[in-house]
């Protein structure tokens, strides 16, 4: 019998694929051994992050980590994979979410209607924004040219933020051609690890989501085919590398903040970013009105941050 | 050679260059596309379409001016042996090899169907039955019943979500169009084999 | 089919393809189309055209257009005829003056644009018949012109730099502020030679007779003036790209903007000229953009297929060399390779399979861009196969034969590989200005 043998491609780019993904995949590939093997690719290594889904969907890559946001997915939950604003403060809630409050089964849904396997969501980092120039006020923002992602653009896009979409790989590189300002992109510990660190000087402690939501997808005919026991595997590594994520980026973003050398923190006042969040819940309701499908979702988001404010502390403070 | 294939020639041609000398001057809409990016950003806020913009023109530039540029015979050869042959031989070479090309641009253009049928919101694996189905639909039943056909339209995974459709459609257009001209080119060759300058 | 096994099918493939002398993106494209479909599995006819999507993301070829058109502006226009006048009636006096001027010329030209073809074009038809003429050599001028343009990619703006960039990952920047004095003492070793060898066989470069060298200093000083006109482009360009207030590719539309600007009030923007300088802008810019394409399709299939892993085991586990081993092994496949392969495609294919590799052995990336560059240029320049060897030809006047051109380009490419040399032991001559502006 012959080795079954995936080409995955992940939304990220080699230096932060070492964390986000690659353990997990070597650990799948050490187990299953003469079984199977899933080779990575990086960002936009086989095929632009923008045509990821439609490749993952055609064939011809078999499998896909990414946000639904960034891979232009043909979903209904595409605007909530990724950074929705003000969706998640912490990086527990996405799981939370997808296991316990029933997004896990609106995603398998809507992505079966388009024949692909929704296997596992997970949390990320948060989306602060690393610049050139200091931030202290909302107007700081304006005509800023930042790399983010789709939908945190479309709602950035109404304080004067410029959003720019550029291949992951080429975004050191933006900085200083000077096709960027900066990036809503992630938390402190990304902008160390992949090098945007040595081409902005200041980080924004205000975020606008606590945590992205991405997650591992497979071509449904490619996952149907595999045995039971390496679907199990698969499902196995994919929470592995969920959980290796829960404690690198939440330690990191702390330890980075304190001991880090390369950034400035700034902060915009409380009283002034609480504009932003007001405008996200207009933009949640916009959102809600787009289809029942998304009705349903962001009821599920409101639910959730309700409950979570009346549980108190540490859940939500104020 | 027979009198239609002259006409095929003559009227591809003629399409290619029409097109591509319309084509040529897209480097001014370029031009004038980031510069506008430039004024905007240092005098008022930056536009958001520029950059994604100039991208598309940049692919129209060069896809739709590709048939022009075959025939201008700037597209480069490795003419190591090849720049020694006769003329003769060349065309011998070229009828024979120009099938290579053609089978890329061929595979080219299944995937630009394919990849546009996907823009439309079809997700099946038999792009050209989708198109003969809309095609159908519209000369039977109207351009609103060909609306309905379609699927979920895919946008560029950015802020601004332009509307994919009309750049993979220019790329199939422009790849369709390569594919005539290299058959042009062969029939061309295949002349200069029996002695005549087509 | 193992790794090793593809790898060397399909590039064996592509090189068989080549010498059939069908267009090189057709060359290049077939063989990635048919690996694509016989060897991937489902959806591999996809990928040749993914790479269209590719292309059209990669923004700083949004840059190649404009340079193309703003060199095309610059040799049509004859804008550089000024500064052409200007060289001769300074440096006419000198043995081998006009040819140490001719280089002069071709720094000049190549601070206003990024390629190597309108520095070419210049020197085929402003200089070349000029020196011809004086009873200059016409094996050494022919070589002067290519030696001399082959600095366009090197000194500042640099469209090869920039492709080097978006693949290396390295800032663009320091990668262009890198060229400048390697490119600058590039152009010094040229001159030295043309100065020794006309000192040593003064038939080569004769002395301008009597009757040409009575110029009137003011007509002298006139003439300086047309060495303004670069520097005017040249700044309109780089001061705000290097302060950051345009990026990249608006810096490269200010730039061909100026250009044009330029030649219109120099009076020089004919309807010929128009019409030469925007058609042959497309005929370059599409020879650029499909052999891209291809080789974008194809870089991705041989991928995708595990070739890459099979080459970069080769380097760094089978043959088990030093890094610097390693380092000199891939500058000698480049120049190898450059005989049979276009530059644009090596760049595409090649580079990325190179310089990840190069990183990995401990190199600074910057510096190896600058020996990326005088690679390519000496493989461009280097018979059988070589992109300046075609333009030369195609721009050369008759009594210039193909040997003339293969002949003359033997003594600057040993200079080449010198200066080369020097960079590689002295990393300082490229990274001193870089360091020096962004403070390392
Ligand atoms: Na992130
Ligand atoms: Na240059």
């Amino acid at each position: 019998q012959s080795t079954i043998k995936w080409r995955m491609q992940t939304y990220a780019g080699a230096a932060l694929a070492e964390h986000v993904v690659k353990p997990a995949i070597d650990m799948f590939n050490t187990i299953a051994g003469d079984r199977m093997q899933i080779e990575l690719f990086y960002a936009d290594q086989l095929v632009p992050t923008g045509e990821l889904f439609r490749a993952m969907q055609r064939g011809t890559i078999d499998a896909v980590q990414s946000d639904d946001d960034s891979m232009a997915s043909p979903t209904e939950v595409t605007v909530f994979g990724g950074y929705f604003p003000f969706g998640s403060r912490y990086s527990l809630d996405v799981p939370v979410l997808f296991n316990q409050y029933g997004l896990n089964e609106i995603w398998d849904e809507e992505y079966s209607k388009v024949g692909v396997k929704h296997i596992s969501a997970g949390a990320w980092d948060p989306c602060h924004f690393a610049t050139k120039e200091p931030i202290h006020s909302l107007a700081d923002l304006k005509g800023k040219r930042v790399f983010t992602f789709p939908t945190a653009g479309r709602f950035l896009s109404q304080f004067g933020v410029v959003p720019v979409t550029l291949p992951w790989e080429d975004i050191e590189v933006a900085m200083q051609t000077g096709e960027l300002d900066g990036v809503a992109w992630s938390g402190i510990t990304e902008d160390y690890t992949v090098g945007w660190a040595d081409v902005t000087d200041y980080f924004l402690t205000n975020n606008i989501s606590g945590a992205w939501a991405g997650s591992f997808f497979a071509n449904q005919g490619r996952w149907n085919e595999l045995p039971e026991d390496l679907q199990t595997l698969f499902r196995v590594c994919c929470d592995q590398s969920h959980y290796y994520r829960q404690w690198w980026y939440w330690g990191g973003e702390a330890s980075l903040r304190v001991d880090g050398t390369k950034m400035k923190l700034t902060t915009i006042p409380d009283a002034e970013w609480a504009q932003v969040e007001e405008a996200a819940v207009k933009f949640w309701d916009e959102i809600a009105a787009e289809s029942p499908t998304k009705a349903k979702v962001v009821e599920i988001f409101k639910k959730y941050n309700a409950d979570m404010q009346k549980a108190g502390r540490p859940y939500r403070y104020g | 050679m027979p009198r239609f294939i002259l006409r095929y020639i003559r009227a591809i041609e003629a399409l290619n260059r029409f097109i591509g000398r319309i084509a040529m001057y897209l480097i001014f809409v370029l031009v004038g596309v980031l510069l506008w990016s430039s004024i905007s950003k240092t005098f008022f806020v930056p536009s958001m379409w520029t950059l994604e913009t100039a991208q598309f023109v940049m692919v129209a530039y060069y896809v739709l001016g590709g048939p022009y540029s075959i025939q201008m015979g700037s597209n480069v050869r490795m003419d190591l042996f090849y720049g020694g042959w006769s003329l003769k031989t060349k065309a011998w070479m070229d009828a024979f090899t120009v099938f290579f090309l053609m089978f890329y641009l061929g595979v080219l253009l299944y995937g630009a169907v394919s990849s546009t049928a996907y823009s439309l919101g079809y997700f099946g694996m038999e792009p050209f039955d989708f198109f003969w189905g809309l095609l159908k639909t519209l000369l039977t039943e109207g351009p609103g019943a060909t609306g309905e056909k379609l699927g979920y339209l895919e946008r560029s995974s950015t802020a601004w979500r332009p509307h994919l459709w009309p750049i993979k459609t220019i790329l199939c257009t422009g790849v369709l169009l390569m594919l005539l001209q290299c058959l042009a080119e062969l029939f061309r060759d295949i002349g200069r084999i029996r002695g005549v300058e087509l | 089919m193992s790794y090793e096994m593809i790898a060397i099918v399909m590039f064996a493939g592509m090189m068989l393809m080549l010498m059939t002398g069908q267009r090189v993106f057709g060359a290049i494209g077939f063989v990635g189309a048919l690996a694509g479909l016989m060897l991937w599995g489902t959806g591999g006819s996809e990928i040749p055209f993914s790479a269209a999507m590719k292309l059209m993301k990669w923004y700083p070829l949004l840059t190649l257009p404009m340079f193309i058109f703003m060199g095309y502006v610059l040799s049509e226009s004859k804008i550089a005829d000024d500064l052409y006048k200007m060289f001769h009636v300074w440096m006419g006096p000198v043995q081998g003056g006009l040819a140490i001027g001719t280089i002069g010329l071709m720094v000049l030209i190549s601070a206003m644009n990024g390629l190597s073809v309108a520095g070419m074009a210049i020197g085929a038809t402003i200089a070349l018949p000029e020196l011809l003429r004086r009873g200059y050599d016409k094996i050494m001028v022919t070589g002067v012109i290519q030696a001399g343009s082959s600095l366009g990619i090197l000194v500042p703006p640099s469209v090869v730099l920039v492709l080097y960039a978006m693949i290396a990952r390295q800032p663009v920047g320091q990668l262009w502020l890198a060229g400048v004095v390697p490119g600058l003492m590039m152009a010094a070793m040229f001159i030295l030679y043309i100065y020794v060898r006309c000192r040593i066989q003064p038939h080569l470069g004769p002395v301008l007779p009597e009757e040409e060298r009575n110029v009137p200093m003011s007509e002298k000083l006139r003439l300086l003036r047309a060495g303004l006109l670069p520097l005017v482009i040249f700044a309109t360009m780089m001061v705000p790209f290097v302060n950051g207030w345009t990026s990249l590719v608006e810096s490269s539309a200010i730039g061909a903007m100026t250009a044009f600007v330029a030649a219109i009030l120099k009076g020089r923007m004919t309807r010929e000229v128009f019409e030469t300088s925007v058609r042959s802008t497309l005929a370059i810019s599409c020879m650029f953009m499909w052999i891209i394409l291809a080789a974008l399709g194809f870089g991705a299939i041989f991928d995708g297929l595990g070739a890459v892993k099979a080459i970069e085991d080769l380097f760094t586990t089978q043959l088990g060399l030093s890094p610097w081993m390693i380092l000199i092994l891939m500058q000698l496949s480049f120049i190898l390779m450059g005989t049979f392969l276009d530059d644009t495609a090596m760049l595409v294919i090649v580079a990325p399979l190179y310089v990840p590799l190069v990183g990995a052995l401990g190199f600074d990336l910057i510096w190896y861009g600058v020996l990326y560059t005088i690679t390519t240029q000496i493989a461009y320049m280097t018979p059988p196969f070589g992109y300046n060897l075609f333009l030369m030809r195609a721009m050369a006047p008759p009594e210039i034969g193909l040997r003339d051109i293969y002949w003359s380009i033997i003594p600057f490419a040993l200079v080449m590989v010198l200066a080369l040399s020097l960079v590689m032991i002295f990393p300082e001559i490229a990274l001193w200005l870089p360091d020096y502006v962004y403070g390392k």
